[in-house]
């Protein structure tokens, strides 16, 4: 698999000169853009040169055999290129060329034809019907048609991060990544799968588990095989967060039963993601804003949330939005309100707490009073200002979260562009709204959630109520 | 109840499946799908297949009155819209009255059951589908006639653990009822989690079953009981 992200020599099969050639474009990015050090080779039916590119007009004649083909020619054509490849002994082939199995009878045809060349001579498929492969760390990508003067992709390359996407479809593969360039974390891999002949996301979540992926971001259309895709989710040691669409009645023709009447494909599905750890996305924009809960912050390992504001209407806001998400407003302590009266400043010493003006450092020690309480599992910082010297407050938030092993869901309230300009320089996980960070929490606890019924940390002492005394140790080993 | 002890199990099992699918039938009866569903773990109303007026009053006594009687055939899957059911019968005269107008309907009858009444106000329904992706997967939700109307159930794709049976007992809207309610006591969890793994399980090794329906499960005293089931069979290849 790794190959498929770092092939060290590859053909672009339907690269030519002709106007318009979509091939080209794949040999353009590849010289031009990203200076790809391996060997590339354009194949057309004349064997011209492309960009400088080598060119050749039968796989035959190649003068090696490429780590990876990229087919992109008419779908009729395909299956004698497959002939060929096998022949030449390639063992890995991206079909990015549409009108297969979604493609009518004669599409289908094709797909079997295809199919049963690949598994008698062991070849690996991706597609067809896709974008193909992209990895920021080897700077290769053989994507079609992308424009390589687009400043948001080249912001992806140079500031290599640790989101995994395996995306059905490529435009949705493209508008993550450029999502991704105002936010804190950046790409790893991103593979768009179309129509999965052969590898699909149970394929990848596995691959992933062994590169510098953290967080697995997936855009599904269509589950081919769900019981493979819930064995590789449940052995994850990585979230995995899936935007899935396509809510089909499936489930609802010809039943007989009332049972099968009422099931439908999405509801299963959505069991499915429940048994098998995977955090299923309310919206496509989740897939790049939440991954940087994960990578920044520690796991929520319970459910109660202290709230920090100053301003008492977004404490309001954020309440219901919080016991909506089956989160708790906690109750605060008499130790620890006795504490927050001392350091001043505070209107409200009860959650949420709300204080007035007041110098950072009194912010510094209400976070650190409220993160080291018992009874806090989380905080909730809605802070509706801003001054320079809130990054630096920001940032030792941060520490200070790491320090007790609890996260913050940071929102800036009435700060938002500014917050938005700063946070990919400065690495702070800032949410652009309370629903977005009150979510975060929320799917952070999920994960913990999940962790804890595979066995993967040890279960904490009591259930809900003690979140924070579980074995910290156990649950670094089992994140790294 | 009898939870059927003397049923050995899967053996059992697959003999009545057997049997069904060389008979070319579409679905088991309701006494033949009790039989099974209660071999996988749920409690069954405590019932007997009778095939003559005295031997269904002599069976009625045993049972206790109030007693429920049923047409019983592999064919009828609308037992109560064809009048093929009759409840809350008292006496001896009123079973073999209830006999004698099954049996006078003109339908094709592999005997008539006779069930204990059972009584409660709570009733769910439990439910094996087969999802063209994700393969046998359990419901649970509320059951009785509103079953379709209210459509508060949930899933959970089989094998279930016993911590999947518990999240979605917890995850219907109306899980209160669960609770203590109306002077009865609490659902019996235990036994509801027992069965929904169960049949999880049963679908898992079936692979001829293509989908169940438990519908009322009455719970009676905090026991969740089967008062109707239908297991339906995958269609044979011709």
């Amino acid at each position: 698999m790794e190959k498929f992200f770092d092939p060290k020599s590859i053909v672009v099969i339907g690269a030519s000169n002709a106007p318009f050639n979509l091939g080209a474009t794949i040999c353009n990015m590849l010289k031009d853009y990203l200076q790809y050090a391996g060997d590339v080779y354009a194949l057309n039916l004349k064997g011209e040169s492309v960009n400088g590119y080598p060119g050749y007009s039968s796989i035959l004649e190649l003068p090696e055999t490429p780590d990876l083909a990229v087919i992109i020619v008419a779908a009729r054509n395909v299956p004698g290129i497959i002939k060929d490849c096998a022949v030449k002994g390639i063992k890995r082939v991206i079909i990015e060329s549409a009108g297969f199995s979604e493609g009518g009878e004669d599409g289908k045809a094709m797909q079997r034809e295809i199919d049963d060349i690949a598994r008698v001579n062991g070849i690996r498929i991706m597609g067809p019907n896709c974008l193909g492969t992209l990895s920021t760390r080897k700077k290769f990508c053989c994507f079609y048609g992308v424009n390589p003067s687009l400043v948001e992709m080249s912001q992806i390359f140079e500031v290599p991060g640790n989101i995994s996407y395996i995306i059905q479809s490529g435009g949705v593969a493209v508008l993550v990544m450029e999502s991704l360039y105002y936010d804190v974390v950046g790409v790893n891999k991103v593979v768009s799968i179309g129509n999965k002949c052969d590898v699909d996301e149970a394929d990848l979540i596995d691959y992933f588990q062994n590169d510098e992926t953290e967080v697995i971001g997936i855009y599904l259309e269509n589950v081919a095989n769900g019981r493979k895709l819930m064995d590789a989710a449940k052995i994850s040691r990585k979230p995995i967060l899936i935007y899935k669409v396509g809510k089909t009645p499936e489930g609802a023709m010809a039943a007989m039963s009332h049972t099968a009447g009422m099931a439908n494909n999405d509801s299963i599905f959505d069991s499915a993601c429940k048994q098998a750890g995977i955090i299923r996305l309310q919206s496509i924009d989740e897939l790049h804003c939440l991954p940087k809960m994960f990578t920044e912050m520690p796991l929520l390992k319970g459910k109660r949330i202290a709230m920090f504001t100053n301003s008492g209407a977004f404490g309001s806001i954020a309440a219901d939005l919080l016991v909506e998400a089956g989160l708790q407003m906690v109750h605060l302590s008499s130790q620890t309100q006795e504490k927050l009266k001392k350091a001043g400043k505070a209107f409200n010493i009860k959650n949420p707490v709300d204080i007035g003006p007041a110098p950072p450092q009194t912010y510094l020690d209400i976070f650190e009073i409220l993160l080291a309480a018992d009874e806090v599992d989380g905080l909730l910082p809605l802070l509706s200002v801003w001054q320079p010297f809130v990054i630096d407050t920001l940032l030792e938030l941060m520490k200070i979260c790491k320090r007790y092993d609890k996260p913050a869901a940071i929102y800036t309230a009435n700060a938002i562009a500014k917050s938005i300009a700063i946070r990919a320089k400065h690495r702070i996980p800032i949410f652009e709204t309370s629903e977005q960070a009150v979510r975060a929490l929320s799917v952070s606890h999920a994960y913990y959630e999940s962790l804890r019924k595979r066995n993967f940390i040890s279960a904490p002492a009591s259930s809900v109520a003690s979140g924070h005394e579980s074995n910290i140790s156990a649950w670094a080993e089992a994140a790294s | 109840m009898i939870t059927i002890s003397a049923l050995k199990k899967d053996k059992d099992v697959k003999g009545i499946l057997l049997k069904a699918s060389k008979n070319g039938q579409q679905a088991l009866s309701e006494y033949e799908s009790k039989l099974v569903i209660a071999a996988a773990g749920v409690p069954i109303t405590q019932e007997v297949l009778v095939s003559s007026r005295q031997e269904a009053m002599d069976q009625a006594a045993v049972i206790g009155f109030p007693v429920v009687l049923k047409g019983s055939s592999h064919a009828l899957t609308h037992k109560t819209e064809m009048g093929m059911v009759f409840v809350n019968l008292k006496s001896r005269e009123e079973a073999a009255q209830a006999y004698d107008e099954l049996m006078g309907k003109g339908i094709d009858l592999d005997g008539v059951l006779i069930q204990k009444m059972v009584k409660g106000n709570r009733e769910f329904v439990i439910g094996l589908t087969r999802d063209p992706q994700f393969g046998p997967c359990v419901m649970f939700g509320i059951g009785g006639i509103f079953t379709e109307a209210m459509k508060d159930v949930s899933f959970r794709v089989a094998p279930l653990t016993e911590e999947d049976a518990q999240e979605m007992i917890s995850e219907i809207k109306a899980v209160k009822l669960l609770d203590a309610f109306r002077g009865e006591g609490a659902v019996n969890r235990e036994v509801l989690v027992k069965a929904l793994v169960g049949i999880g399980n049963l679908g898992m090794a079936c692979d001829e079953i293509a989908e169940i329906d438990i519908n009322p499960l009455i719970v009676m005293e905090g026991l969740p009981v089967a008062v109707d089931a239908l297991v339906i069979l995958k269609a044979q290849q011709a």
